[in-house]
């Protein structure tokens, strides 16, 4: 029998006992379609250890036993195929079929382990390379949006370098962290976002509000997607316990390229697009001057701009704005290949996204070298290290408190008034603080970000022999990056002076560290009598992180002058978040019933410093089970039927244990007052309980796989932030408890109606719904995020949704007036293959789900929305009347995601063109093409607190979405 | 070494790795609250402390009270609650900026006096300099609460707030107990400043410049008295308190020879840490403006310039600004405060010169030429008007009048004119410019964060 569970981390098999009598076999492995050489294809003797991998070209060499043996050929994207070899046959060659619905893909299962997709107990959600990059993204989150049923995925805004949140399966905590865990090739990598300190030009945090509405980057962007062998998306509890305290949110495990041996292999793919703006707000059309003065009062100005005698004009300084089409470019290189005893893949990456509007945009360069290299018979070294650099310039967004973000202030500039340059001045905006073209034109909002992700680890087949198979590894890795921000808003910007002091800038310098050391024990166990496999595997994770942010933050100094120590006025700050934990974790994997029957328990255990109890060990267990029909009924090819359960935490933000006071000087004189959050010296991770079930169908040959899985994700020990009484002094304290329960349902579909070798046609869809109930609070009903309740706030409440939004009504009282949380998400996706030409989309659609559009509100109170005359001026009115629920909007959407048509030129025009290559395609694709959605703001993804784990969904003032169309040359050699 | 024996020396040194790891990292972001033992520096600093976190709120209350007094609006693209909310209504008991403030910021430094005060007896200091803590804190938490009961006026508050955060929320009290806590609370200041030696053993920012030892501390103390004691004569109808105003303001630093300017401030500052006036605003691109009418029924001195008060404050803006529906416009802006660094009054002579006026025009014992001569002594000294002929004749009533006028022009932009109104009895006069929108507010509500976490 092969080994069935087969180690994600090993991959290959190397060395292994050498019989006496051995014998090589030669061949080829090619796809049974196309018939094209199939490369890293791996071929191994069953029964035995021995192992190779074919070339380049396909060809492979493998030295065998005596006698006849039987060979297991597998490859990635093709079904595992067993081939007789009768003992006097030197060559086997091999046809494999696509594994169109990758069945039988490895997928993980724990830290090092991982098994077929067949015999998975969990919904866990592969994507592809193919899938990742079908159009050019700006960073990974938007290549995920539609392809992962049970993840919400929404960016934050349009502005350059992304910024944006995956939410799997619900909410998952109300005060706790709410990314999913990122894991990069074992290493747990960095995805903290680091606000740039525009809050020093907005004073958005001022005012009794919260801050963090600099629309901050989440560094998920760093990542290059064309370094990605495949994501794989562990959504709950019961699929992550493995990963214990950090895993409560998911987990999104990226494994990247890998060399494969024979002669090397050089792609180059260069994208040509540009990017436009998507959508504008437009703003109101005055009739007449009566009209406008009628708005605005009898102002001279107005009858000036706005003359009896000639009517209002209309310049649509928006667009002036953020009507830029610029040019955008990727230029993606990769070289792969290997001999002998070392493997190695390198890329790298060159790109610029054009901004739509003046001195905005994002270029990103990158360059990967991953190498493997084998030390010895049973010793094998693997590096995996990226350098990437990024550079974002973001203008400004967001709420302000200034005037200066753009739709703060278009909102209550008329259309009448002309802001754009006369003989390169800008006019001053006589209606509010700023003239966002002038702002544009002048201000720098710059993040500069390098990142190294460095990971080495050395394996050691300790034991391999056909019963037993022992190995060891050990990781260690380090991700560190350095952010610096710069901010220059010169003295020349109409509202600069407005503070008394003309000119801002802020030197912001994060460094952000995490070293991991990780070590696993698999200990793999295939008896003779073949009835089981029984994998072992225990290991440790150990993390040290460190945050450090500083930032100068300068006022008034000379026009020209752009360094802080230059500022009269000169203000530093820092802040450390030191955190260190360890895990340790055990986990036994049985394979049994001739491959049909699988079960696993797991355990975890974890410590951490931001824990109160630093010493105490919290225990994350779980269990799975599943079994697979085959040929049940005649239509059914395969049937599955799996459960699962399992825990994870959710540990307590750093800072939680403290209790502290705050500090200010006064005439240079320190002072210490109490700070807002009383700590708590007990805080414990929270306690995420999943059980998901579900089945998985193959059916009509290979026609049709369906996936259906129903969860139930209870989360305990709540970290909460309720509010106490005021006049205490202080604001909220941290507490366990409560408890938060989700309950979903998640289907992914895919359809291939058509496999010929001419054509080849696979639909996915996918279904996800999730409603969040709060089932127990140990507290009084508490708000958490927004603008106070007359303004829409979230507002947490027993037995009610985590995500509703509260309001006032007309009387004063607190209604429920709506609820972020979508109806349900679907997406379709389409692969069509005809010949030479392949043409792709991806749609994707909520369905429900509301934002508070406090645009729209800033628009009307501005007596200035497009539609002031026909449904602007009721809906303000209903707000007058204290009517919270005129600005909480439906967003729902349809979006065209992707779309892409490619053609594979054929080999005489290649060759003509190109000279000596493997392939060469074009293609043209766009992303977000088409929008379909009733939401009156700029975009219904929008966030402008960044990532919340309750209080997404705030529209005030966001930078416009784009869109992008791209021509791709991609040449293989 | 061979395989088999690397296996355990790996598994070695990543124990002994994790081994070596201290888990209990400690705060590096900010102090733990002042503690027993305190050293005077680290007393200093909480005394300090209490000052940095009222003046949080100050801009708010002088803007948010100057539009509710209607001595001017905020018309501002960015937010327009100022019109809106706090025109309109209603008021959003949620929002500190808004109808939810003039709360969070004074409990929270009265606290900070608290922790001070719960630990003083241990620290580090002689009884003396205990009691300087102690006669300075107390005075600054009374000054905390008036700010609360100034805007909060139908309700009752909560004042025994001592207590740990996990007890039963305190009880609220009506505002009359209220602002005789108030009144205990500066009275135990006192005696405890009459006990505090010659010096404190903590320095004071510049606005305490003129109080920065027991003894002038303790007329700043008094001088606070006399505004509380004036509040509950008028508001409370208790005539009899008028004389307490008027042996406290004898305490106090009042003095009509003085500069109308002396008294204590809170100072604002551009340098580490500190936070820069949020109320100066360049003239020509105010969003605070004036209301017209209290710019244009200001009085002219002989040489047909505006009063002093008038053109000290307000000036034109250089165009017109309008905002909200039906349009409110104004071409005044507010120049109150004249730069980044322009510290807001806590108290100051002015007031104290007006307060006595008003308390020997209402005492029981009416003592009309003393309140006239103190009425005209601010208009000539700080409006430079001519005083009013034969004022000493009128009837109180009419003198009231006056007197409210005066305050309004003395005390501009200060924080006085929404209470004044009211506390004198002539809330009716805020003035409605919209008479179908807009709506005169005479309290804001208890914020909902103080409410909700007391439900069961």
């Amino acid at each position: 029998m092969v080994h069935r569970a087969l180690l994600v981390c090993a991959g290959l098999w190397f060395g292994g006992t050498l019989a006496a009598q051995q014998r090589p076999i030669t061949g080829k492995v090619t796809g049974s379609l196309d018939g094209k050489p199939i490369a890293g294809a791996t071929v191994a003797v069953v029964g035995s250890t021995m192992l190779a991998v074919t070339n380049g070209t396909g060809d492979y060499t493998v030295l065998v036993p005596g006698g006849p043996v039987t060979l297991s050929v597998r490859a990635v994207g093709y079904k595992r195929r067993l081939v007789n070899v009768r003992g006097d046959q030197g060559t086997a060659d091999v046809t494999l079929e696509a594994d169109i619905f990758n069945l039988e893909a490895i997928v993980v299962t724990g830290q090092a382990t991982g098994v077929e997709q067949r015999n998975l107990a969990n919904a866990v959600t592969t994507v592809s390379p193919e899938n990742l990059n079908r159009a050019p993204t700006q960073t990974i989150e938007s290549a995920l949006q539609g392809k992962i049923p049970g993840a919400l995925i929404q960016m934050n805004s349009g502005a350059p370098g992304g910024g944006g949140q995956i939410n799997l399966r619900g909410v998952t905590t109300i005060n706790a962290g709410v990314d999913p865990l990122i894991v990069v090739d074992g290493m747990v990598v960095s995805n903290d976002a680091i606000p740039p300190g525009l809050n020093a030009v907005t004073a958005a945090a001022a005012g009794g509000n919260a801050s963090t509405q600099d629309n901050a980057v989440n560094r998920l962007a760093d990542l290059n997607p064309a370094d990605i062998e495949k994501v794989e998306v562990l959504k709950g509890a019961s699929a992550a316990a493995i990963y214990g305290a950090q895993a409560a949110n998911g987990v999104i495990m990226v494994t990247t390229r890998r060399g494969v041996t024979g002669a090397p292999r050089f792609t180059i793919t260069q994208r040509l697009g540009t990017v436009g703006v998507s959508h504008l707000l437009q703003s109101r059309r005055f009739a007449d001057s009566a009209d406008a003065v009628a708005a605005f009062g009898h102002d001279s100005l107005v009858g000036v701009l706005c003359p009896a005698a000639t009517g209002c004009p209309y310049f649509d300084n928006e667009r002036a704005l953020y009507g830029q089409h610029s040019l955008s470019y990727e230029t993606d290189l990769t070289a792969s290949g290997g001999s002998g005893s070392t493997n190695y893949f390198l890329s790298g990456l060159a790109k610029r996204d054009g901004g739509i509007a003046p001195n905005t945009g994002y270029d990103k360069q990158s360059l990967r070298a991953n190498l493997d290299q084998t030390l010895s018979r049973r010793t094998r070294l693997t590096f995996n290290n990226q350098v990437v650099h990024s550079i974002a310039d973001r203008g400004i967004s967001n709420n302000d408190n200034t005037g200066t973000s753009t739709y703060l202030v278009l909102s209550g500039t008329p259309s009448f008034v002309d802001l754009r340059p006369r003989s390169g001045a800008y006019p001053n905006n006589p209606f509010a603080a700023s003239n966002p073209l002038q702002t544009f034109a002048f201000l720098k909002n710059r993040e500069d970000v390098w990142r190294v992700i460095s990971t080495a680890s050395l394996t050691l087949d300790a034991l391999a022999t056909p019963r037993h198979r022992l190995q060891v590894t050990l990781t260690g890795g380090i991700d560190y990056f350095a952010q610096h921000n710069d901010i220059l808003s010169p003295p020349i910007l109409q509202f600069e002076p407005n503070d008394g002091q003309p000119g801002t800038i802020v030197l912001g310098k994060a460094s952000d560290r995490r070293l991991n050391l990780t070590g696993s024990v698999i200990h793999t166990l295939s008896p003779a009598s073949g009835r089981f496999t029984a994998t072992t595997s225990a290991g440790f994770q150990l993390q040290d992180a460190d945050i450090n942010l500083t930032s100068a933050l300068g006022r008034q100094f000379l026009q020209g002058q752009q360094n802080v120590d230059q500022a009269s006025s000169i203000n530093t700050i820092q802040k450390e978040l030191p955190t260190r934990s360890l895990g340790v974790y055990a986990q036994e994997e049985v394979l049994a019933a001739s491959e049909r029957l699988l079960f696993t328990l797991g355990i975890r255990g974890d410590r951490s410093s931001v824990n109160g109890n630093t010493d105490k060990f919290y225990l994350f267990p779980k269990g799975a089970v599943s079994y697979r029909f085959t040929q049940p009924t005649g239509f059914l090819d395969e049937l599955k039927v799996r459960g699962a359960i399992g825990q994870t935490g959710n540990a307590p933000l750093f800072g939680a244990k403290f209790s502290s006071d705050t500090t200010g000087t006064i005439f240079g004189l320190p002072g210490t007052f109490i700070s807002p959050i009383v700590g708590n010296p007990g805080v414990r991770p929270e306690t995420n309980t999943e059980i998901e079930g579900g089945f998985d169908a193959t059916l009509g040959r290979e026609f049709a796989n369906v996936n259906v899985t129903l969860y139930q994700k209870t989360i305990t020990n709540l970290l909460l932030l309720p509010r106490i009484p005021l006049s205490t002094g202080q604001v909220n304290r941290v507490i366990n408890g409560g408890k938060l329960r989700n309950t979903g349902v998640e289907i992914g579909a895919a359809v291939s109606p058509v496999r010929t070798t001419e054509t080849t046609w696979i639909v996915r869809a996918t279904f996800f719904s999730n409603r969040s109930k709060i089932v127990k609070l140990p507290v009084p009903t508490f708000q958490t995020g927004g603008f106070g309740t007359g303004l829409g706030a979230f507002q947490i409440e027993r037995g009610k949704s985590a995500t509703q939004i509260v309001g006032f009504d007309s009387t004063g009282a607190i209604v429920k007036v709506g609820d972020a949380n979508p109806d349900f998400q679907m997406s379709l996706s389409s692969d069509l293959a005809y010949r030479r030409w392949s043409l792709s989309f991806l749609w994707d659609w909520k369905h429900g789900g509301d934002v508070i559009d406090l645009t729209q509100l800033l628009y009307d109170a501005g007596l200035n929305s497009a539609d002031w005359n026909t449904t602007g001026q009721a809906r303000f009115g209903e707000f007058l009347k204290g009517n919270t629920s005129a600005y909480v909007q439906d967003a729902s959407y349809l979006k065209l995601r992707e779309v892409t048509l490619s053609y594979e030129l054929p080999a005489s025009v290649t060759h003509r063109l190109f000279g000596d290559v493997r392939s060469a395609r074009v293609s043209f694709s766009g992303r977000n093409l088409l929008r379909f959605t009733s939401y009156p703001g700029l975009d219904p993804e929008v966030s402008n607190f960044g990532n919340q784990a309750i209080a997404r969904n705030i529209d005030v003032a966001p930078f416009p979405p784009n869109r992008g169309f791209f021509f791709s040359i991609d040449v293989g050699f | 070494m061979n395989a088999k024996s690397l296996t355990p020396g790996l598994l070695v040194a990543a124990l002994l790795a994790a081994g070596a790891c201290d888990f209990n990292i400690t705060n590096p972001n900010t102090p733990p609250i002042i503690g027993p033992n305190a050293s005077p520096e680290r007393v200093a600093a909480a005394v300090a402390g209490v000052l940095v976190s009222q003046r949080a709120d100050m801009g708010n209350w002088v803007l948010k009270s100057s539009i509710l007094g209607r001595e001017g609006y905020r018309i501002d693209v960015a937010d327009p609650r100022f019109i809106t909310e706090l025109l309109q209504g209603p008021l959003d008991p949620s929002n500190a900026a808004f109808g939810g403030g003039q709360w969070p910021v004074e409990y929270a430094a009265i606290r900070s006096g608290y922790d001070i005060l719960n630990v003083l007896s241990t620290a580090q200091l002689t009884t003396a300099q205990k009691n300087g803590v102690q006669g300075f804190v107390q005075t600054m938490q009374a000054f905390s609460y008036m700010i609360v009961l100034y805007a909060h006026t139908q309700d009752s508050i909560p004042v025994d707030v001592n207590h740990p955060v996990t007890d039963p929320p305190a009880p609220f009290v009506t505002n009359q107990a209220a602002w005789a806590h108030v009144a205990s609370l500066l009275d135990s200041g006192a005696t405890a400043l009459g006990a505090a030696g010659t010096s404190f053993s903590f320095p004071l920012p510049n606005g305490f410049a003129d109080f920065n030892t027991p003894a002038t501390f303790l007329t700043f103390n008094r001088a606070l008295l006399a505004r509380a004691d004036a509040y509950r004569a008028s508001t409370f109808a208790a005539v009899g308190l008028y004389d307490s105003v008027l042996t406290a303001l004898s305490a106090s630093f009042v003095d009509t020879l003085k500069s109308m300017d002396l008294g204590g401030y809170f100072d604002y500052g551009t340098g580490q840490g500190d936070i820069s006036n949020a109320l100066f605003q360049a003239a020509p691109s105010a969003i605070q403006v004036a209301r017209h009418d209290v710019y244009d029924s200001a009085e002219v001195k002989l040489d047909a310039t505006k009063d002093n008060r008038v053109l000290g404050k307000i000036t034109a803006r250089g165009s017109q600004i309008c905002g909200g529906s039906p349009s409110l416009c104004s071409t005044y802006s507010w120049i109150r405060y004249r730069s980044p660094t322009a510290p807001i009054p806590i108290i100051r002579n002015e007031e104290l010169v007006l307060l006595r006026a008003e308390a020997n025009n209402a005492r029981t014992a009416r003592d009309a030429a003393a309140a006239a001569a103190d009425i005209n002594a601010i208009r000539v000294r700080s409006g430079g008007l001519t005083a009013v002929v034969g004022l000493a004749a009128v009837s109180a009533d009419s003198m009231k009048g006056m007197l409210l006028r005066e305050l309004q022009y003395s005390l501009l932009f200060e924080g006085h004119r929404w209470v004044d109104l009211r506390r004198l009895g002539r809330a009716t006069d805020i003035k409605i410019e919209r008479p179908t929108k807009d709506q005169r507010f005479l309290t804001l509500p208890i914020p909902l964060f103080e409410t909700q976490p007391r439900e069961p």
